[in-house]
């Protein structure tokens, strides 16, 4: 009887298998890195509905964050400014740009700039600023250089595990108070020292002066 | 080997045994089938309704397929963030103001504190500055934030049913008031509402039409103790009991704890039954017909059915009389007495013994519900006791007397009124029957009606108005102490709705007929301010007009008028074999019908009756019997089916369910008024339940029976001659005393003695039980350091919780708690994080006067948490602040905590009933629409997760308030070292709202904390000690104080005299008593 399916068929179950393993290969190692906020948050960069630049305003013109997030050392939000806080420059600097002419409108229809939001936690986390920059976290630590960024993005990652990395060694994060606003500050290095050890040193005498005990395993800090 | 067992070691015979339902008690089939499931049979699995299984995986694989064809859930969905354009003053995005206001209510308003987010109120709490109120409120007060935010609010103005604008209702209003001359034709039908702004306006509406009708109708008001005050001390005095002040009170179907009182009362009586620092408690007498909490909080109670309290006040005064030779007191006894029942003979004599021995210490209260008679005798005995200017003062009251619902009946009758204008109320459904006042609405050509529902009433007005919620208008009025209180907005009128001022003002034609200037004119009259700005400014920051309290007025007492009174209005009563009472009393949930559309309120169990979502007639056990309601099998076949019974009363009639309450007197119904709305919103109108997903499809009905069609003019309150029939119907009821039951360890879990035994043995609570025997911290698991600098505890004082449940609903408020419905808390799965676990205590089975103790149950926090260990992703772990923490996000629904929990305290939340539609609460399934209301979404605390389905919830020792302090610690200590909370910086909120201080939160690890010196109380003892828990609560055991020389004084006191009950063969320390394996005597 004549072979009904070729020599080579006989390699078939092997090759499958292989394609198989290859595939779900690809799949368990794409999983974790496409699925995960490092890949699905970072890097967003909405188009927002004012060309505003924090690149001019917190690097070029020195502003300080608390300006315009005035509310960031009293409450969970950092507040957005309202139109009246670009108004008290914009009345007088720049009255005629007309990249400014959303801002203005709003100011004269009283109706609110819908700016886009870029970091969000799931409703189950219930993050707050002023427990984080009146404790020695910079806003630099979460959202990047923002005073280099032309448009906003999300610059980390935002994940629980990130959260943690700081909340389980909080040393190698912290930084005096009077730096919370100072985006580019780095611990000063002493001779012979790389710049992790220089925050390190930094950030452990904090750690012992402040005491910081940041919620690592109780739930509770973050979600209720 | 089998797997050894721990048993719950049994109590020994003959002590007192703690039950909480008469099933229980007589450990019915039923009841044990109910105690060894968590939930009835079926309960977690699809059955009837009308989606089958079929259908549902169908469902389910359709909605899959969809969810994969579209990605929608891949997208990141574009959310903006919305700043104001011009900053608001004081609104910091993300942090709660608090503002200072007060709730009107019949009998004074009550000062409160209401949190806003971002310009929406959503909590509200007692003004801790005011002293009547120090941070507590009642159960009305903590749920008007719902009805601010009712969906079902009546939101439009309508002519005849017709939608018409606001501009067209105003220029109606313009034409009544051209068209009403000197006021002859024209009625005002309002609430009763002690404001001045009000009295005010009323003076100028008399003023410019003479001849209109001012009538004020509460259906449970306090005529007839207005009457009798009137006609004791002359006009503009009332009397005012000082609770705080006696040593011996005896209660006269006074619920001065409940209906007839408020928060004031609770703190006064709670303030003298704290043995601690040797303040000397008060002893309380009560005689009523119906447990009621002042009943379960007393140390003797005489059954008697209300309409004998006026014979038993009149048995008293002769029995006063007797002892001190007071011959006036004796005048007034012996013109009317009959001969005593022999039965409370004995009764009487000790108690007027107590009360005259204790002449200028002891206090008589009548309730509201007594006839002027009985009121004015009451005066009459607290004089001869001596009481008069020490417990019971006077106060001066600027009320002017107002017609009633009566006067406007008459003058619909002769049809001389023309305009009605009815501002709140509801009178088409709470007038007495004989008047027919629905009927008679009719024939009245105008009758405008500004209501905050479209009610019964609405249907037969002309013009109906939205009334504002107080939390929406503008306002002032003197609260129970006699202080001047503000009302101030925090939103504007949801639905354009109009104040009563509003209303008012416009007929009183002055030039401001806004709210905020009608009360300026008032608060410069009354205040008289140098400097207007910075007083009205103080005025609205604390809340009230601080200052010396008024002087109390002398009371002389007119022997005559109340001789008068008590010739003519103390009816004698006296009930025989055949016929029954009935009795109306205000309902703890709905009051008078007006809270009926308010979910929290439906499903919060009733303190005595756990009754939710109906009303019932109670009945006693041996009124049940000789009705011949089954008692052998427990009363109802299955837990929900309770026998209907057909009261009739002459020609009116009733029918309604029976429910059986131990400790009611015999041949009298009990029968809680402002149920049977027909026409109340779609929470609170009576209809049919049928959801689709329960164990039994048979249709039921929610809502309960209106109690005013018994509710005449002539006898209000009570009647007699009542027939009651049994008419082979049955009814379902959602009665939830059975539970979260834990199994009949009572003495175990409900600590008490008396006065003389605490005195005795102050450490008896420590040593009751087997506590004293079994080694504690016995733990086979390594639990994470308890290393925090804050260590939360929490201490409950059993002897000053009165039961109230105001702290339920207080959880409700501030944690998102959702409501069920009535089918589902049939099924067990309502969601309260804290219950009011009730328990009757007798040690005769067949006791008729069992005594009554309420206990607060909520999450322990158990140190070594039985939950923890068997939850399989670690969803439920412990905090090193002592929290026994629960992470929703974790939790995938397995319930095994809940299995192992042995206070059965974790809720779980079946059918996302957050999402449930109010219009589908009643027949909701899988397939319903989906979606919270628009306004009740405004009503949740932003700080505390609105949990979905499928997750476990509990009581958190409100984290959010913890993390919040915590961080505000952290914000004001910045780098200057560890962020220390300071003591009691702030509570939980069941502790905030308790009325009676009884609930106290906070770090027990700082010295200075009230809970941590309260852990150190000799009284205190933990839950279940022999489980190894370590709960982070302590009870503290409650004592009574009984008199000695009262018969049956015998049975309060420590569950079992002089031992201790302990079983060798449990004692050596094994490891069974581990948490593993805690899981009571059904592993």
């Amino acid at each position: 009887m004549a072979n009904i399916f070729p020599r080579g068929s006989n390699f078939l179950p092997f090759k499958i298998i292989l394609c198989l393993a290859v595939a779900g290969g690809a799949v368990s190692l794409a999983v974790p890195y496409y699925f995960t906020p490092k890949y699905t948050r970072v890097g967003y960069q909405p188009q927002q509905p004012v060309n505003f630049s924090h690149q001019i305003h917190a690097g070029q013109l020195g502003m300080d964050c608390r300006y315009c997030h005035s509310f960031v050392e009293v409450a969970a939000h950092s507040n957005v400014p309202t139109t009246q806080v670009c108004m008290n420059c914009h009345s007088q600097v720049q009255k005629e740009n007309p990249k400014l002419a959303p801002v203005r409108e709003s100011w004269a229809t009283g109706k609110s700039i819908e700016w886009v939001q870029i970091h969000k936690t799931p409703d189950y986390v219930y993050f707050n600023h002023s427990a984080h920059v009146n404790r020695g976290v910079s806003c630099v630590s979460c959202h990047g250089k923002v005073n280099e960024m032309a448009v906003v993005y999300h610059a980390e990652s935002h994940s629980m595990s990130w959260c943690l990395d700081c909340h389980r060694a909080p040393q190698d994060f912290v930084r005096p108070l009077d730096k919370i606003t100072d985006l580019n500050w780095e611990a000063p290095q002493l001779e012979n020292e790389s710049k992790k050890e220089a925050q390190q040193r930094v950030g452990k005498g904090l750690v012992e002066k402040l005491q910081l005990n940041p919620p690592d395993k109780n739930c509770a800090g973050c979600h209720r | 080997m089998s797997k050894r067992i721990f048993q719950h070691p049994e109590a020994p015979a003959g002590g007192k045994k703690y039950w909480r339902s008469l099933g229980q008690l007589n450990d019915t089939p039923a009841f044990r089938g109910w105690l060894e499931r968590e939930f009835p049979q079926g309960a977690s699995e699809l059955k009837g309704g009308d989606v089958s299984r079929r259908s549902f995986l169908q469902l389910m694989g359709a909605s899959m397929a969809l969810a994969g064809l579209s990605f929608a859930g891949c997208r990141r969905p574009v959310k903006h963030l919305i700043p104001f354009t011009k900053g608001t003053e004081w609104s910091i995005p993300g942090k709660a103001l608090f503002f200072s206001t007060s709730m009107p209510t019949r009998r004074g308003y009550q000062p409160l504190l209401a949190e806003t987010h971002d310009g929406r109120p959503t909590k509200i709490e007692g003004n801790p500055g005011h002293p009547a109120s120090k941070g507590a409120t009642d159960t009305w007060a903590q749920s008007s934030i719902l009805d601010l935010y009712d969906p079902d609010r009546a939101r439009f103005f309508k002519l005849k049913g017709e939608k018409k604008t606001a501009a067209d209702f105003e220029k109606a209003l313009d034409e009544t008031i051209a068209g009403a001359g000197d006021g002859a034709g024209l009625a005002f039908l309002l609430e009763g509402n002690p404001s001045p702004t009000r009295e005010r306006l009323r003076g100028e509406i008399e003023r410019k039409f003479p001849k209109a009708l001012w009538a004020v109708y509460e259906p449970l008001g306090d005529d007839a103790a207005v009457e009798a005050a009137k006609a004791a001390f002359g006009e503009g005095v009332r009397a005012v009991a000082q609770i705080e002040k006696a040593d011996i009170i005896l209660s006269l179907d006074a619920d001065f704890l409940g209906s007839d009182g408020g928060v004031t009362q609770q703190r006064a009586f709670a303030s003298r039954r704290k043995v601690d620092g040797g303040n000397v408690m008060s002893r309380l007498y009560t005689v009523e017909n119906h447990y009621t909490i002042t009943g379960g909080a007393a140390d003797h109670r005489l059954r008697v059915p209300a309409s004998e309290v006026g014979a038993v006040a009149l048995e008293l005064a002769a029995a006063i009389s007797a002892i001190s030779k007071d011959e006036s007191l004796s005048k007034l006894a012996g013109a009317v007495a009959k001969t005593a029942a022999k039965s409370r003979e004995e009764w009487i004599k000790i108690t007027a013994e107590d009360l005259v021995a204790n002449r200028g210490k002891s206090l008589v209260l009548a309730g509201s519900r007594q006839p002027a008679g009985v009121q004015a005798l009451v005066l009459a005995i607290n004089a001869a006791l001596g009481n008069l200017g020490t417990t019971l003062v006077g106060a001066k009251t600027t009320a002017k007397p107002t017609a009633g619902i009566a006067d406007v009946v008459r003058g619909i009758n002769d049809n001389s009124l023309t305009s009605i204008i009815i501002v709140g109320g509801n009178p088409a459904y709470n007038a007495p029957v004989d008047f027919d006042f629905a009927a008679k609405l009719k024939t009245v050509p105008n009758v405008v009606r500004v209501g905050f529902y479209e009610d019964e009433t609405s249907d037969f007005v002309t013009w109906h108005a939205p009334l504002s919620h107080y939390l929406e208008s503008w306002g002032d009025g003197f609260a129970a102490d006699g202080s001047y209180v503000s009302v101030q907005p925090m939103i504007l009128p949801l639905y354009g709705g109009w104040s009563e001022l509003d209303v008012l003002g416009k007929f009183a034609g002055l030039k401001k007929t806004d709210g905020l200037g009608l009360v300026q004119e008032t608060f410069k009259e009354i205040v008289k301010p140098n400097d207007f700005t910075a007083v009205w400014a103080k005025f609205l920051h604390d809340g009230f007009v601080a200052g010396e309290t008024p002087k109390p007025i002398a009371l002389t007492l007119s022997a005559e008028a109340v001789g008068k009174l008590v010739a003519e209005k103390l009816p004698m009563a006296a009930l025989d074999g055949d016929s029954y009472e009935v009795v109306l009393v205000g309902d703890s949930k709905v009051d008078d019908g007006r809270y009926a559309n308010n979910g929290w309120l439906q499903e919060l169990p009733d303190p005595i009756t756990k009754l939710t979502w109906d009303n019932a007639a109670l009945i006693s056990p041996a009124t049940a019997k000789k009705l011949g309601i089954d008692t052998s099998a427990g009363f109802f076949k299955d837990h929900f089916h309770y026998a209907r019974i057909e009261i009739s009363v002459g020609e009116r009639k009733l029918d309604l369910p029976a429910l059986v309450i131990p400790g009611h007197a015999e041949n009298s119904i009990t029968i809680p008024l402002g149920y049977g709305r027909t026409k109340a919103g779609r929470v609170g109108t009576v209809g049919k339940t049928s959801e689709g997903f329960v164990t039994d499809s048979d249709e039921m009905t929610s809502g309960g029976f209106n109690g005013y069609a018994l509710c005449t003019s002539a006898a209000p309150y009570f009647m007699t001659g009542a027939k009651v029939k049994l008419t082979g119907k049955t009814y379902k009821l959602g009665v939830t005393q059975e539970h979260g039951s834990l199994e009949g360890r009572g003495p175990d879990i409900t600590r008490e003695a008396t006065l003389e035994e605490f005195k005795a043995e102050p450490k008896f609570a420590k040593t009751m039980g087997m506590d004293g025997h079994i080694p504690r911290d016995a733990s086979l698991y390594q639990h994470p350091p308890l290393n925090d600098i804050h260590q939360w505890a929490m201490a409950i004082d059993l002897n000053t919780c009165i039961g109230c449940s105001a702290c339920m609903v207080a959880c409700q408020a501030e944690n998102n708690v959702p409501i069920v419905g009535k089918r589902q808390v049939i099924e067990g799965r309502e969601m309260h994080w804290l219950r009011m676990d009730r328990y009757f205590a007798s040690t005769d089975e067949n006791d008729a006067d069992p005594e009554l103790v309420s206990q607060p149950m909520m999450c322990q926090h158990c140190e070594n948490a039985p939950c923890e260990t068997v939850c399989p992703v670690n969803a439920t772990v412990h905090s090193e602040d002592g929290l026994n923490v629960m992470a929703y996000n974790r939790c995938i629904g397995t319930r095994y905590c809940a299995n192992n929990c042995p206070f059965k305290v974790r809720r779980f939340n079946f059918f996302d009933y957050n999402e449930r539609k109010i219009a589908k609460l009643r027949d909701w399934n899988l397939t319903s629409e989906r979606g919270m209301e628009d306004s009740l979404k405004l009503s949740k605390n932003p700080n505390v997760t609105v949990r979905m389905r499928g997750v476990m919830e509990k009581c958190t020792f409100c984290v959010q308030r913890i993390q919040e302090a915590k961080i505000a610690a952290k914000v004001a200590i910045r780098d200057q070292g560890p962020a220390r909370i300071p003591a009691d910086m702030f509570t939980s909120a069941c502790a905030q709202v308790c009325p009676t201080g009884a609930i106290v939160f906070g770090d027990k690890k700082n010295p200075e904390s009230a809970v941590s010196k309260l852990l150190e109380n000799e009284r205190g003892y933990r839950l279940f000690e022999y489980l190894s828990l370590s709960a982070r609560v302590t009870y503290l055991a409650r004592i009574r104080n009984p008199n000695p020389k009262m018969p049956g004084a015998e049975k309060s006191g420590k569950a079992i005299k002089g031992s201790e009950y302990f079983h060798p063969h449990h004692a050596e320390p094994t490891h069974e008593a581990a948490p593993g394996a805690s899981n009571g005597g059904h592993a």
